[in-house]
């Protein structure tokens, strides 16, 4: 019986580990092995140990890619979360159009990358983009989207901030099913909107909320990658807007060193892992706090 | 200290009419239970007067003030669910001070009404727990003392012992008759189970199809029902009703052939005629035959159910009168325990007395 289940479990699980050898194990495999060599597709690879991270070390536009995508991390990690709580909380109730309202929250999510990175392009236009022309409306400065290093950098961010569709979803749906009654007592008991967001809606959500955070902090490293060839190019100088993928892709796609470009990625690689570490120590000192 | 009346009150959701022109007085300091099937509307007045939900017209008092208009937070009434709706992320002195630190009572004093509600409620060694941590009673005991802690002018409890198992809820039912002597506070009290309406009530309000059947004393809903649909709801088992017909003077009905009782003056035809099964004599000389279909045996009383013509009827015997299946017995009935419905409108004919 036992042996028979093994079995099937076995083989129903077979074709996602043949995928996940084949597009995941094996590449990882390739990538390490070639973080240690220099290959540049024509002349056979040479080992180099551990020469390519020496040099990734000392690489300034590596460091500045690196500072950018944790600064794009630390800004949009945040926000879109908020952003995703509060489209979540302000949606789930029941009322005229809010099926509508729900789907054009997700909607962006399922614009092709490049499509949406062109749409951008026209938005953060300094001449007819609808964006300035608003701000100036208003009266207020109009931001140099493009070739500002700065004013670029948050144009990255805010790009990425109506992105936040599965988020939305995730947290909707989490919020959908906390139990009416409880909202009730806590109208019954006279709590005020801000006490029941604090002390009942935030801590019941707060495991979905926390799987939102590793998921997108995981996700937020390689969300700058079309965003940066596309709208800014890496730019405005200098390498403003470079952030870890783009350093990766302009390693081995135009300057053909694989092996530079795969240790890189293995940086980028262990940067994610100690960054998820660290948010779940910090959550599991405080997880009394909040999971049920 | 106030009670709660609810005056022609009218609930519709779209089509469907939960509530219709419902009058509704609940004295100030009584224990009012509400019984009724499920989908009687029993759940919805209780929200009504909560404030949980709008009434479509009609409306809510509670002592001298008119509430029909205001939130729930200012209604100051308390309510206990049946699921018990516990924050499960707080413990159980969080969850019975969760109203009064919402309110802003200082610390200290919050800590002194969760102890004196949690004692009143017999939950003041849980304070600690979670509710992951308590069993079903327990439970049970926090959200009654969080409904406590606060002193509301009324009490609102959904079904509060429908969750707990039978052995717990006649212990528990008996504790709340006691807890709301020593509290004094008006409290409503909603049920599906008779049994229970009638032993906890002060009062009993029978409610159907969100129209109000009787209000009563226990004894009183039971020996005078207003109607049919009171009178087979409340008993169990529920009142045989036969159809009946008047000749000469006296309502026949399947098997039995009675006397109405003085200062009834039956109509000839829609008659039904109303027998409890405790009141169906089983041995006799002078009763119609009938045959045992099924006998129930329940320890201190059998249950016979008995086949004479095209109807069914069902006796309540003590354990000694020994009876098989397939038994003839004979069955008899005194005239004072007989009760007469107008068919068609389903109303007690009244006698003079009972």
């Amino acid at each position: 019986m036992r042996d028979r289940e093994t079995r099937q479990l076995v083989l129903m699980l077979a074709p996602y580990l043949f995928g996940l050898a084949v597009l995941i194990a094996l590449p990882g495999v390739v990538t390490f092995v070639l973080s240690l060599y220099e290959y540049d597709l024509i002349r056979s690879p040479r080992f180099l140990g551990l020469g390519n991270f020496r040099e990734l070390v000392d690489d300034e536009i590596f460091r500045t890619s690196l500072r950018n995508s944790l600064m794009f991390m630390a800004f949009a990690v945040p926000m879109r979360l908020a952003g995703a709580l509060a489209l979540a909380l302000l949606l789930h109730r029941r009322f005229r159009g809010v099926g509508a309202y729900r789907t054009s929250a997700y909607l962006p999510s399922v614009v092709p990358d490049v499509a949406y990175a062109l749409l951008w392009l026209w938005i953060f236009n300094p001449l007819y983009g609808p964006l300035n022309l608003v701000l100036t409306e208003l009266g207020a400065d109009r931001p140099r989207w493009l070739t500002d290093p700065q004013h670029a950098q948050w144009a990255i961010i805010v790009m990425s901030l109506f992105l936040i569709g599965e988020g939305f979803l995730v947290a909707l749906a989490t919020r959908q099913s906390l139990p009416r009654e409880l909202y009730e007592i806590a109208e019954l008991e006279s709590a005020k909107p801000w006490y029941v967001f604090a002390r009942v809606t935030l801590p019941l959500m707060a495991p979905t909320l926390l799987l939102l955070l590793f998921r997108d902090t995981i996700f937020s490293f390689q969300a700058t990658f079309v965003p940066a060839l596309i709208v800014t190019e890496g730019g405005p100088p200098p390498y403003a807007t470079t952030y870890l993928p783009l350093f990766v892709y302009q390693n081995a796609f135009e300057y053909l060193r694989y092996g530079y470009a795969a240790a890189a990625t293995l940086a980028m690689f262990a940067v994610t892992a100690a960054i998820v570490y660290v948010q779940y120590r910090i959550v599991r000192r405080w997880r009394h706090a909040f999971v049920v | 200290m106030a009670g709660l009346r609810l005056e022609s009150v009218v609930k519709a959701y779209g089509e469907i009419t939960a509530l219709r022109e419902l009058d509704l007085d609940v004295h100030d300091g009584e224990l009012l239970t509400l019984v009724g099937p499920s989908g009687s509307g029993k759940s919805t007045c209780l929200r009504v007067a909560a404030g949980l939900e709008d009434v479509t017209a009609g409306r809510v008092h509670i002592g001298a003030r008119d509430v029909t208009r205001l939130p729930p937070a200012q209604r100051n009434v308390s309510m206990v669910f049946q699921s018990y709706a516990l924050f499960p992320h707080l413990s159980s002195g969080e969850n019975i001070g969760f109203g009064l630190r919402a309110r802003g009572v200082p610390r200290a004093e919050v800590a002194r009404l969760v102890a004196q509600a949690a004692a009143q409620a017999g939950c003041a060694d849980l304070l600690e727990r979670k509710p992951h941590e308590l069993s079903g009673g327990e439970r049970q005991r926090v959200a009654l003392a969080r409904a406590l802690a606060r002193h509301p002018d009324v009490y609102l409890l959904d079904e509060p012992l429908s969750n707990l198992d039978a052995q717990l809820r006649v212990e528990t039912r008996a504790e709340l008759k006691r807890l709301h002597r020593s509290v004094g506070t008006t409290m409503v009290y909603v049920t599906h189970d008779q049994l229970e309406a009638l032993t906890l009530g002060s009062r009993v309000a029978v409610l159907h199809e969100g129209a109000l059947q009787q209000v009563g004393a226990p004894d009183e809903i039971y020996a005078q029902p207003a109607n049919r649909f009171v009178a087979r709801f409340v008993g169990s088992p529920a009142m045989n009703v036969l159809p009946a017909a008047l000749e000469d003077g006296r309502v026949r009905a399947g098997p039995f052939a009675l006397e109405p009782r003085a200062g009834i003056d039956p109509p000839a035809q829609h008659l039904e005629l109303g027998l409890r099964p405790e009141h169906i004599q089983l041995v006799g000389e002078d009763g119609a035959p009938a045959r045992v279909e099924v006998v129930e045996s329940a320890g201190n009383e059998t249950l016979v159910h008995v086949r004479a013509g095209d109807e069914t009827i069902v006796a309540r015997t003590p354990p000694e009168l020994r009876l098989d299946v397939g038994d003839t017995v004979r069955l008899s009935a005194a005239p004072r325990h007989v009760y007469l419905f107008d068919a068609e409108t389903g109303l007690t004919l009244q006698g003079l007395e009972r």
